[in-house]
C-alpha cells in the first residue's frame, strides 16, 4: 500500500512486486468482473445513449437529445403511472411493515409448536408470483360464489368487483403482496428481536421498567435499524411492483393499476418506443434513489444505538 | 407499570401494548396467542391446499365456493390438458436447467470472488468492491431496457445464455462468502502455505470445506430467487419455447382457461420451490435472516 510514497529508486520496484503479488488474484474474480461489466455496466452506461434516441431497434434511430424527457412533462398517462406507484407504496409498505412484526412477536414466544408456525407463514413467500396469480385470480373472481365474495356474503358484504374495479385493483394487488411477504419480514424481524441481549431486559426491569415501558424503552429502540431497513427494502420493492400487475390486471382497468415499471414494459415492448422507455427507467432509478436516500437519512439507517 | 394500571383507557391501542408487554394472565395470553396465529395459519396455507384440490377435480370450469376439499373422483385429467394444450413441460426444464446452472456458477463464481476480496491484496481490491457495492444498490428494474437492448443487439434474445448471464455472479453471494472466509482464522492459510499450498490450493482444499453450510444457504436462496424470477426472463424470451415456467404460466393465467387447467399449472409451478423449500427451510431462514442482519 506504501509502495506509492517511497524514494524513487525503490518505487518501481515495489510497484513491480506488487503487480507480481497482485496477478494471482485476479482469476479469482474475472468471471464477476465479466458478468458485472456485460449485464450491469455497459447496459448501465448504454441506457443514457438509447434516451437520447427516438428508436424502436430495428429501422428506426433519430437523435431527438433530451427530447424524451421533455416528452415526460405530456405524458398523462405516466403521471398517473406515478402516482398509481406511490399510491402502491403506501397500500403495500405500511401494512407489510406492522404485520410482519406484530407477527415476528407473536412467534417469538416461547411456545410449542412456534417453529412450524414460521415456516407455513414463510411459504407464500417461496412461491412465485405466476402461482400466485393463477390460484388469486380465482379467489378474486367478481362472481358472487368465488371464493372472496362467498366468505363476504357470510359476515353480510355485497359482492365485491375486486380486480375488475378501479378503486379495488391495486388495493387488491397490494394485500396480495403483502400476504406474500409478510413471513419473509417476520424473519428479519425475528432475527433482531433474538438479538437483542438479556441482559438489558434484566437491568430494565431492575430499573423498574415492566411491560409496555420495557419495551418502548428498550425492545423498540434496538429494533430501530431493522425498521429503517425493512421500511427501505419494502419501499424499493414496492415502487419495482411487476408481476402481480402484468398477469392479473395487465394494468388495468381503464389504467388503475399502471405503475411507473408497467409504464416502462408497456412503452418498450407494447409501442416499441425503446428510447423512450431507457428515459424512463432513469428517471425510476432517480425516483428509487431519492426516495431511498430520503429514508435513510431520516431513519437514520447506520446510527448505532449500542 | 402504567399499562397496568386499573384506570388505563381500554383503547385498542393500551389493550395491544397491555398484551404485547407481561401480563399476569398467562394462560389466556398463549389461548390468544394460539387463536391468532391459527387463523393466520390457515390463511396462509389454505389457498394452497384449495389449488391443489381443484387441480385434481374433473371438469371444474369455475371456482366456486362451497367447495369439496377431496374431489370426487380424483382425477389427473387437468394435468393430462395442461401438458397436451400448452408447452409446460418444455417451460419446466428450461426453469430447472436455468436455475440449476445459475445456482451452481453463482455459488461457485462467489466463493472465488470472496475469497479475493477476503484474502487477496491486489491492485484495484477497494475500487472494484465499492463498484460492487454500487451495483447492489441499483434497482433491477431500471436496467431491464437496457439489457433487452444490449441482448438484442448481440442476438441473445431467446437464450439461454441470456437466462443464465446475470445470474452466473452474485454480488450479495460475495459479500456473503467473503463474509464467511473472514470468520475463519488466517492461520489456516499461514499454516496451508507452510505445507507448500499455493493461494488456489488453500481456497479450494483448506477454507472451502469449511464453508459448505453457507454455500448450501447461498445456493438454495440462488435457486429460489432464480426460480421465481420473472420480469427478466419475460423479456429475454419471445419464443413461447425458451420461456421458463413462471412466464409461461403468466401466459396461461393471460389466456382465462378452466380453473381446473390453471390450478394445474399453479400446482406445477409450486411443487419445485415447495420441495427445496421442505427440505432446506433452515438453510433458508437462516439465510434470510444473515441478510437482515448485516442490512
Amino acid at each position: 500500500m506504501s509502495s506509492a510514497t517511497l524514494r524513487p529508486v525503490g518505487q518501481r520496484r515495489a510497484l513491480t512486486k506488487r503487480i507480481l503479488k497482485s496477478l494471482p488474484w485476479y482469476p479469482f474474480i474475472v468471471i464477476n468482473l465479466v458478468v458485472f461489466v456485460v449485464f450491469n455496466l455497459w447496459p448501465w452506461l448504454s441506457m443514457f445513449q438509447t434516451a437520447t434516441f427516438k428508436t424502436d431497434l430495428l429501422s428506426h434511430r433519430e437523435f431527438v437529445g433530451l427530447g424524451n424527457f421533455v416528452k415526460m412533462a405530456g405524458d398523462e398517462l405516466l403521471h398517473l403511472a406515478l402516482k398509481n406507484t406511490f399510491l402502491f407504496a403506501l397500500l403495500y409498505v405500511p401494512p407489510l411493515v406492522v404485520v410482519s412484526l406484530l407477527v415476528a412477536i407473536l412467534v417469538n414466544q416461547k411456545l410449542r409448536g412456534m417453529k412450524f408456525f414460521r415456516s407455513v407463514y414463510f411459504l407464500p413467500n417461496v412461491t412465485n408470483i405466476a402461482v400466485l396469480a393463477l390460484v388469486f385470480r380465482r379467489f378474486l373472481s367478481p362472481r358472487d360464489d368465488a371464493p372472496f365474495n362467498y366468505l363476504l356474503g357470510l359476515v353480510g358484504i355485497p359482492a365485491q368487483r375486486f380486480l375488475l374495479d378501479i378503486h379495488q385493483a391495486l388495493a387488491s394487488i397490494a394485500s396480495l403482496g403483502v400476504w406474500q411477504s409478510f413471513g419473509f419480514f417476520m424473519v428479519i424481524w425475528l432475527a433482531a428481536l433474538q438479538a437483542i441481549p438479556q441482559p438489558l431486559y434484566d437491568a430494565g426491569r431492575v430499573d423498574g421498567a415492566f411491560g409496555w415501558r420495557l419495551h418502548r424503552h428498550v425492545t423498540i429502540p434496538l429494533l430501530r435499524p431493522t425498521a429503517a431497513f425493512v421500511v427501505v427494502i419494502t419501499t424499493i420493492g414496492a415502487l419495482q411492483e411487476f408481476g402481480a400487475i402484468f398477469i392479473l390486471t395487465g394494468g388495468g382497468p381503464v389504467n388503475a393499476t399502471t405503475t411507473a415499471v408497467y409504464h416502462i414494459y408497456s412503452q418498450a415492448f407494447n409501442f416499441t418506443r425503446f428510447g423512450y422507455a431507457s428515459a424512463l427507467s432513469i428517471l425510476l432509478f432517480v425516483i428509487i434513489l431519492v426516495i431511498a436516500y430520503v429514508q435513510n437519512r431520516y431513519l437514520k439507517f447506520d446510527e448505532e444505538v449500542y | 407499570m402504567s399499562s397496568l394500571r386499573p384506570q388505563a383507557q381500554r383503547s385498542p391501542l393500551t389493550l395491544l401494548r397491555v398484551w404485547i408487554g407481561f401480563q399476569p394472565n398467562q394462560g389466556l395470553r398463549t389461548v390468544i396467542t394460539y387463536l391468532l396465529m391459527g387463523v393466520l395459519a390457515v390463511s396462509t396455507v389454505g389457498p394452497f391446499i384449495i389449488m391443489l384440490s381443484v387441480s385434481l377435480t374433473q371438469n371444474i370450469r369455475f371456482l366456486l365456493f362451497p367447495i369439496d376439499l377431496i374431489p370426487n373422483p380424483i382425477t389427473l385429467e387437468n394435468f393430462q390438458l395442461l401438458f397436451d394444450r400448452t408447452l409446460a413441460l418444455r417451460w419446466t426444464y428450461n426453469s430447472f436447467y436455468v436455475a440449476l446452472v445459475s445456482t451452481l456458477g453463482g455459488v461457485f463464481t462467489s466463493t472465488m470472488a470472496g475469497y479475493a476480496f477476503a484474502r487477496g491484496d491486489f491492485i484495484g481490491r477497494n475500487v472494484l468492491f465499492y463498484m460492487f457495492v454500487g451495483i447492489l444498490i441499483m434497482p433491477e428494474t431500471a436496467l431491464i431496457i437496457p439489457q433487452y437492448i444490449m441482448l438484442s443487439d448481440l442476438g441473445l434474445v431467446n437464450s439461454y445464455t441470456a437466462l443464465i448471464g446475470p445470474w452466473f455472479a452474485s454480488i450479495f453471494g460475495t459479500f456473503l462468502m467473503r463474509q464467511q472466509f473472514l470468520s475463519i482464522p488466517r492461520d489456516y492459510d499461514d499454516a496451508a502455505r507452510i505445507d507448500g499450498a499455493n493461494i488456489f490450493d488453500t481456497w479450494l482444499r483448506v477454507l472451502m470445506p469449511q464453508l459448505v453450510p453457507a454455500m448450501v444457504t447461498l445456493g438454495i436462496l440462488r435457486f429460489m430467487g432464480n426460480w421465481n424470477s420473472f420480469l427478466y426472463p419475460l423479456i429475454v424470451t419471445t419464443k413461447a419455447e425458451m420461456r421458463t415456467l413462471p412466464v409461461g404460466l403468466g401466459t396461461v393465467a393471460r389466456s382465462g382457461g378452466d380453473a381446473g387447467l390453471d390450478m394445474a399449472g399453479a400446482v406445477l409451478g409450486f411443487v419445485p420451490t415447495f420441495v427445496v423449500f421442505l427440505l432446506g427451510q433452515r438453510y433458508i431462514i437462516q439465510g434470510v435472516s444473515l441478510s437482515g442482519l448485516k442490512g
